[in-house]
């Protein structure tokens, strides 16, 4: 266990290098000039060259790269002229917004798949089956942003059932963990959180329906791949109730990889939920960086592209010991 | 092989779905000859009719002639992409198999470092380096799409590598040259059209997505993501012709992408359900 826990640690390392190193390339070596996209477009040559230095865009490019790496460790993630404040409180206070967005998301796709997965599965009927397969790629195909909008203009415009696009609802009064629902749930307060929940609603389909789709075609195949395994035929053999046969037997040994994609998806959720946050005007890192692309402020932009790498090689590497943790097979290869 | 793709209904769809598209992005410029960039402001925001089927957009330009204008640019820049991406990805997929050793560990790490970052963040990215326009768009998504070959080629080339066929004719003295082109090589081709379909869909997805937040195809081209975002002003005053219409093309080309994928991988490799 413990090789194979240093294995994963150097290959998440190497990974975090090798990262650090295209992000670094992509930003800061090509021709754009990496001051005048911190600065700004409107900077004065004074300011363009007070950023450089504090770049330190005068120094060797591996002495760059080395100072660019550490500082993204340190908590040093650069001045965004934008908002006239540093980049890290600026992303750390929009965690617990957009965290709210990607786990409701999250939480619905994953439940709604599997449910649905596996009572279609256990009915063996084909023509659920055909719906099930056809909801998939429609849900896959959908661009999120096109159907945020689809989703505004049905449920809020015409049938007035959902909130538009205003944010979060109403601020709680006191705030504890940063999610609205549980917020306003712990100031005794229900039906704010049911508001809170009312937001985010549509934003949160609109997130939800890519990985809703994925995870119902990865957890599809891959019960198919079990139903017809032999241990499968010798518990009919033996008798056993096929509710019992699918539950307790086939589910189990189906769902692993599943799991897996469950954690790499809520991982790209917390980065990839830019367009729709953008849409619903939800106050979350998503907006932030969509602002800093249209305002051309890019520091934010820039500390928000590593650090969603980051995010995903983490989480790459809990998923990958716990599946080791579990599976002492994928230990020993 | 074809018939097999006559009987299977999936397919079909998807077929009929991407012909339907390529058709009107080759000839429906030539058919419906409103100019897709004429500004009309007397006739800004009509709601579609026989003189405008799709519509006007905010500055009175015809939104189905802007539709098929976006349909050829989206479809050729998908095919673009995915060609190059095709190349290189496969390329690089090949040479990893096939020499292994430290240029295969090289490589794999580049690839995981490169599938660290969500696609879209990616492709991002480099629009913002190498500065917002097609090109750098069309590259930021090629370099997203290059590790998905490479690794399925990877993998593919030393299965085959190891299969007793392949032994056999480098014992009775074939090339390495001749192995790849005439043993190699062809046993891979329905793997790498596979992803390339998917690769298609991504492609459009995600130009539509850059488009969108303005790190595309810049204006006044038409292209569809972007004509969402102008749509989007609008769509919650009534005017939903603006937006609707795009996203269906980019919906249509990227369900019917996934769906000849999916039913390729079917009958080349029952075995396997899901891809990237």
């Amino acid at each position: 266990m413990l090789r194979f826990l240093s294995e994963r640690l150097l290959s998440a390392a190497l990974t975090v290098i090798g990262a650090s190193a295209i992000a670094f390339v992509i930003l800061r070596a090509l021709p754009t000039d990496p001051a005048r996209l911190i600065a700004g477009p409107f900077a004065s040559e004074a300011v363009l060259n007070e950023v450089r230095t504090q770049m330190g865009l005068n120094k060797p490019v591996i002495i760059q790269y080395f100072d660019y790496i550490t500082n993204f460790f340190r908590g040093d993630w650069g001045f965004s002229y934008g908002a006239g404040k540093p980049v890290l409180p600026l992303i750390v206070d929009r965690l617990p917004t957009s965290g709210e967005l990607a786990l409701f998301a999250f939480v619905a796709a994953f439940v709604a798949a599997v449910l649905l997965t596996v009572l279609v599965s256990y009915s063996r009927s084909r023509g659920l089956d055909g719906v099930l397969r056809a909801l998939s790629f429609v849900s896959v195909g959908i661009p999120p942003f096109w159907i945020s909008l689809l989703l505004l203009m049905l449920f809020f415009e015409r049938l007035g059932w959902f909130p538009g696009p205003t944010g979060r609802g109403p601020v709680p009064a006191e705030l504890v963990t940063g999610f609205f629902t549980i917020d306003h749930l712990l100031a005794g307060d229900p039906g704010k959180a049911l508001t809170a929940l009312w937001h985010l609603t549509l934003p949160g389909i609109a997130l939800a329906l890519g990985p809703f789709g994925y995870l119902v075609r990865l957890l599809r195949a891959n019960l198919l791949d079990v139903v017809h395994e032999p241990f499968v035929t010798v518990l009919q053999a033996k008798g056993v109730r096929p509710v019992g046969v699918h539950f307790r037997h086939i589910l189990p040994n189906a769902f692993l990889p599943t799991l897996t994609a469950g954690g790499l998806i809520l991982a790209q959720l917390l980065g990839g939920s830019v367009l729709v946050e953008q849409i619903f005007t939800w106050p979350g890192i998503g907006t932030l960086v969509i602002d800093g692309i249209t305002r051309q402020d890019y520091a934010v932009v820039q500390s928000f592209i590593l650090l969603s790498a980051f995010i995903y090689i983490v989480v790459n590497l809990i998923v990958d010991l716990l599946y080791g943790w579990i599976d002492p097979r994928v230990r020993r290869s | 092989m074809l018939k097999q793709i006559l009987r299977d209904p999936e397919m079909l769809i998807g077929i009929v779905i991407l012909s339907v598209l390529v058709l009107v992005a080759v000839f429906g410029p030539l058919l419906w000859r409103a100019d897709p960039v004429r500004v009309d402001l007397l006739n800004s925001l009509a709601p579609p009719s026989a003189a405008h089927p799709m519509g006007t957009d905010d500055v009175g330009r015809d939104v189905l002639a802007r539709f098929m204008w976006g349909a050829q640019v989206s479809v050729g820049v998908a095919l673009a992409v995915t060609l190059v991406g095709t190349l290189i990805g496969g390329l690089l997929g090949l040479l990893a198999g096939l020499v292994g050793g430290w240029v295969d560990l090289v490589l794999s790490r580049i690839m995981d470092a490169i599938l660290a970052f969500p696609p879209l963040i990616l492709a991002m990215a480099v629009a913002i380096g190498l500065g917002a326009g097609t090109m750098s768009a069309m590259i930021g998504v090629v370099l997203a799409a290059i590790p998905w070959y490479h690794r399925l080629l990877r993998g593919e080339v030393m299965r085959l590598r190891g299969m007793m066929y392949v032994e056999s004719a480098r014992a009775l003295g074939a090339s390495n040259l001749r192995l790849i082109r005439l043993h190699i090589l062809p046993q891979t081709l329905s793997t790498v059209l596979i992803q390339a379909s998917s690769v298609f869909s991504f492609s459009i997805m995600t130009m539509a997505a850059l488009g969108f937040v303005g790190l595309g195809i810049q204006p006044p081209v038409p292209e569809w993501g972007a004509m969402i975002t102008e749509g989007l002003t609008y769509s919650l005053t009534g005017q939903w012709w603006l937006g609707v219409f795009p996203g269906l093309g980019i919906f249509a080309l990227a369900v019917a992408g996934n769906m000849i994928a999916d039913r390729l991988r079917d009958i080349y490799d029952p075995r396997s359900g899901v891809g990237a």
